[in-house]
């Protein structure tokens, strides 16, 4: 009986299969919308999650093959480590040597992201790749080139058939897998999460910081992400050698102006700023305390700076750390996988 | 499991499988006889200045305003979001419509393109964009014509570069122009709606024939109004000089002829 009924469903399955392969439909689930986070931005209705075009994403972000002369991966600046940022450097190094303009950022809750860069230059995650990839000192590999390498010297033609029923590597699916796995890296275990959730109980000190936090930092670090996703001058320079916001609307209004970036892992996450200029966070307290210069465009809020003293300054950092995720960094999902 | 479950199970995924399988015949069953379609070219002929000369990529052109000296490298476009007015008010409207003109593919002085499944009918007036719709251009990666690796895209300011031309110029002070021209955003949007009417000719479009519109293109024209490549040899990012010189490009499309 038991063998009847498998050869009638084998044959009922044959005979329904076209002979184009569908792409997978098996139910994967490594992006869950926290409880306590908003709506994402990036629907992945549009771009369904499945096993094989996460694991084909996570490979080609961990492979150097997808730049010029195969030195550097996505992965060799966004370090899980780091919560996928830069190894502790002010400016990344991609290929030939070559020195980039701006700090790399970590990358979490992309999926919450509405632009990308310090400048907000790129409006949706499946494109973002598109720069670094391309630009001259990240992975220099023109997109027609990289596509042609990838079909002809790999073994990424299978890999692409078994996620997207097609072994033919198109930009679409080359960045579709890479918005799989980057826009399904949250960030949501830290104490501060445990804290909402009502599983951690912050010590004095990190009590005290989160009230200095709120009290005066959070006009532009608001809400769960700690930030408004604004663009801002935060008082680094008189003059600007970077023209940052101003220079993607082409507005003087906007120039010295960069993104507000989210905190979280923030102490994981060094050097500060688009450049890269603050090597800690104490730097960084100090400039907001002591250190804003003036400009045309400087932040209204930040006029006369955000006076703390030490003790305030030591108290807001120790909230600080309870915004590190140390989940993330062990998160074997994410990691790189074995060759 | 007992023999009976096993046996309703089976039923039931037997059922299943049947009638997802049978959907599509159903479908086809139903649908109405498909409606007539056929095919049709939209033929792009390039000229040079008011004498409507000769123009070629790699050929020295004298700018009939200016008098600078020019010579064109590269000359690519974006035509989306064609649709065909008939006399009763109806629209055909091509789906997917994205296509690059690329004076590389020049037969003679025409680059056509070429549109299937048009349906059936007598036409007076054909609408288009010159450039790409602001949706596109937020919408993620996008493929065909619109595949970034077309290399009409700005990575570091995403979106389309509506418009490409490239090429040498005496008078420029680096001896080149570049013009990528690009930008869907109030007030300096560099794509441009466009609507000929076919001025009483009718284009008629059946399964049997391959009618043409034919358009003329002017790239004299980038520089109509006192432009030049002296003083702006060089656009890359969206903002008003580029808005404005995709403007004078799309100002030169016309309306010639139908060919039938």
């Amino acid at each position: 009986m038991r063998i009847t009924v498998a050869l009638a469903l084998v044959a009922l399955l044959v005979s329904c299969q076209n002979d184009e392969r569908e792409p997978p439909t098996s139910e994967f689930s490594v992006f869950e919308v926290p409880a306590h986070f908003p709506d994402p931005v990036y629907d992945f209705d549009g771009n369904p999650i499945t096993e094989e075009g996460f694991n084909l994403g996570r490979k080609l972000f961990y492979d150097k093959r997808l730049s010029r002369g195969s030195q550097v991966s996505c992965g060799s600046c966004h370090a899980q480590v780091h919560a996928f940022a830069d190894h502790a450097v002010p400016l990344s190094v991609g290929v030939d040597g070559r020195e980039g303009k701006r700090n790399s950022p970590g990358l979490y809750n992309l999926a919450w992201t509405e632009a990308f860069m310090w400048d907000g230059g790129i409006n949706h995650i499946e494109v973002m790749p598109i720069a670094p990839i391309t630009d001259s000192a990240e992975m220099d590999i023109a997109l027609a080139d990289l596509l042609d390498y990838l079909q002809n010297e790999t073994e990424y033609p299978q890999e692409f058939g078994e996620a997207f029923g097609s072994t033919e590597i198109s930009t679409s699916n080359l960045l579709k897998a890479l918005a799989q796995f980057q826009g399904a890296i949250v960030s949501d275990g830290s104490r501060y999460d445990q804290y909402i959730k009502g599983l951690y109980i912050p010590t004095e000190a990190q009590l005290r910081g989160m009230a200095l936090f709120e009290a005066n930092c959070s006009g532009c670090h608001g809400g769960i992400l700690q930030t408004d996703f604004s663009y801002r001058n935060n008082g680094l320079d008189a003059d600007f050698t970077d023209l940052g916001r101003g220079r993607v609307t082409q507005n003087s209004a906007d120039n010295g102006k960069f993104r507000v970036p989210s905190l979280r892992n923030v102490a994981l996450t060094n050097p500060y700023m688009h450049d890269g200029r603050f090597f800690t966070l104490e730097q960084v307290l100090d400039h907001y305390s002591e250190g804003i210069v003036e400009s045309g465009t400087l932040d209204p809020a930040l006029t006369n700076g955000i006076p703390l003293t030490e003790n305030e300054k030591e108290d807001i950092i120790e909230f600080l750390y309870t915004l590190s995720d140390f989940e993330l960094l062990g998160d074997l999902r994410f990691s790189e996988p074995a060759k | 499991m007992t023999i009976k479950t096993i046996k309703l199970a089976a039923m039931a995924i037997t059922i299943a499988f049947l009638s997802s399988c049978s959907d599509d015949d159903d479908k086809t069953d139903s649908n109405p006889a498909p409606e007539a379609k056929g095919n049709m070219f939209i033929k792009f002929q390039h000229v040079w200045g008011p004498a409507q000369a000769d123009f070629n990529l790699n050929t020295a052109l004298v700018h009939p305003g200016s008098g600078e000296e020019l010579q064109f490298t590269k000359l690519r476009y974006y035509i989306s979001n064609i649709q065909l007015q008939n006399a009763n008010g109806d629209t055909w409207i091509e789906e997917e419509s994205y296509h690059i003109v690329d004076a590389e593919n020049m037969a003679g002085e025409e680059v056509q393109l070429n549109l299937s499944d048009v349906s059936s009918g007598s036409y007076t007036g054909i609408s288009y964009m010159i450039g790409v719709d602001s949706l596109r251009n937020v919408s993620g990666v996008q493929e065909g014509a619109l595949d970034p690796a077309e290399n009409m895209f700005w990575s570091w300011n995403t979106g389309y570069i509506f418009i490409k031309a490239e090429g040498q110029s005496n008078a420029s002070p680096n001896g080149s122009f570049t013009y990528h021209l690009g930008g869907f955003e109030e007030p300096f949007a560099a794509n441009s709606s466009m609507f000929h009417d076919f001025q009483g000719a009718t284009l008629e479009i059946s399964p049997n024939d391959n009618p043409s519109v034919h358009l003329i293109v002017n790239p004299a024209r980038f520089w109509h109004g006192g432009f030049s490549t002296e003083q702006t040899p060089m656009v890359h990012m969206p903002g008003e000089m580029a808005s404005d010189l995709a403007s004078n490009f799309a100002g030169s499309f016309v309306f010639d002829h139908i060919h039938n």
